[in-house]
């Protein structure tokens, strides 16, 4: 039995694939235009709800084009939200998932904080445009989700010892700390280094797990 | 001695009452539209009288809205003052929860309007940085005993953390997002702040 599928045998000639050039251009305009509404974002953190006139201009199309691919701008920030929440797990993949405490915290810290660093200024843009949106609200639960289930993942053998709710508590407790606005507190109110931030989170939640059980994990 | 009789400008109160309801309708709308920032309409409206009237007493709506977050932070310090600061180790974290957990439960909906909208304006950011250090002190002054065995640093840092355990958003997460009453709230932070606070050794509890 081959475990070859046989169209692959012979793949199908430059003819036989149709590539819709005009479909593609469009798509990558479409993603331009998303790119061009970031960059405004973080550039100019202090105005979360950029103009299409503006997004255009960056992205070097006319405000029609933007229209023509997204119906309205709170399309085009959903859009983005999912961009930069893809964008944000590709660059955060969980890593020392089975190292000893301090690697499992230092690992987990530095990886959100870099996040944090990146993602502040969309994060304020969806908090800004929430109410007018259901969809944003939707990514902002799942952007939170995925910070909790990192935590459950990075530090399972300290909360596999506790009981349902103190976890669920620590939890609670360990997503404030290290919640976005946390990290944009400790280096623009506090002026903390991006290493005294991370020293400051791993400090405390050093403090906020309980000890690692013998045998779980290396202690 | 004689008392000479005050003069009272009837005028100028009747403009400062006026002043005050309009503050009080743009605070209700604010709470009620969060994080949206009311219109010059909707607030006339709502305080009954004309647009014209909140320009003749606030220059523009920015002037009106440092205006009210200066009323609310008043009442927050009027409504939260700093119990049992001398009591023992769990009953100073319980009476720092609860009166934090109050003033949280008050006032989430505004705060959050506030820090969505402060943008560039030095006025409303300076405001959030005042309420935030007003938090700062009353930490300080309620865990002095923990904080007095704590070297600089690691004192700077727990203090940072306690702030961002006990920020409002913190408070408005674990009550809409993790769906907690008041009490499970409470007891998170209990919790939490007896993990990051260290023992004093002269205090048994």
């Amino acid at each position: 039995m081959s475990w070859i599928d046989p169209s692959a045998r012979h793949p199908a000639s430059a003819k036989n694939i149709r590539v819709d050039g005009r479909r593609l251009r469009s798509e990558r305009t479409k993603q331009l235009i998303v790119e061009a509404y970031l960059a405004l974002i973080r550039e100019n953190p202090q105005t979360p709800v950029p103009t299409a006139a503006e997004i255009a201009k960056r992205a070097g199309y006319s405000v029609r084009s933007i229209f023509e691919r997204f119906p309205d701008l709170h399309n085009l920030r959903v859009a983005a939200a999912d961009y930069a929440l893809a964008h944000a797990a590709a660059l955060a993949p969980a890593r020392d998932v089975d190292g000893d405490r301090a690697t499992r915290i230092r690992s987990h810290v530095e990886t959100r904080a870099g996040t944090c660093e990146r993602g502040l200024s969309l994060w304020r843009a969806m908090l800004f445009n929430i109410d007018e949106n259901d969809e944003l609200k939707m990514r902002i639960k799942v952007a939170r989700d995925r910070t909790i289930e990192r935590m459950e993942l990075m530090y399972r053998p300290e909360l596999a010892a506790l009981a349902e709710a103190e976890r669920r508590s620590v939890l609670i407790a360990l997503e404030a700390i290290t919640d976005i606005e946390s990290w944009a507190r400790l280096r623009d109110m506090y002026g903390l280094s991006f290493a005294e931030g991370c020293a400051t989170w791993i400090a405390a939640i050093d403090r906020i797990l309980p000890a690692t059980p013998e045998g779980g994990a290396r202690a | 001695m004689t008392v000479r009789p005050m003069k009272v400008d009837g005028r100028r109160l009747r403009s400062e009452r006026t002043k005050q309801l309009i503050i009080e309708a743009y605070l209700a709308l604010a709470q009620d539209l969060s994080p949206r920032v009311p219109t010059a309409a909707e607030i006339a409206a709502r305080a009954g009288y004309s647009v014209r009237s909140i320009f003749e007493r606030f220059p523009d709506i920015l002037a009106l809205q440092v205006a009210a977050v200066d009323y609310c932070f008043a009442q927050v310090s009027a409504l939260a003052p700093p119990r049992g600061a001398e009591g023992d180790r769990a009953s100073r974290i319980e009476a720092h929860v609860r009166t934090r957990a109050q003033t949280c439960e008050r006032w989430v909906r505004l705060w959050h309007s506030l820090v969505v909208n402060q943008g560039d304006s030095p006025e409303l950011k300076a405001r959030v940085r005042s309420a935030r250090d007003s938090v700062t002190e009353r930490i300080e002054l309620m865990f002095a005993p923990e904080f007095a065995t704590m070297p600089h640093d690691e004192r700077r840092r727990t203090l940072i953390v306690l702030e961002a355990l006990t920020d409002v958003e913190s408070w408005e997460r674990m009550r809409e997002y993790f769906g907690l009453s008041v009490d499970e709230a409470c007891a998170v932070w209990i919790q939490t702040i007896d993990r990051l606070l260290p023992r004093n050794p002269d205090e048994a509890a």
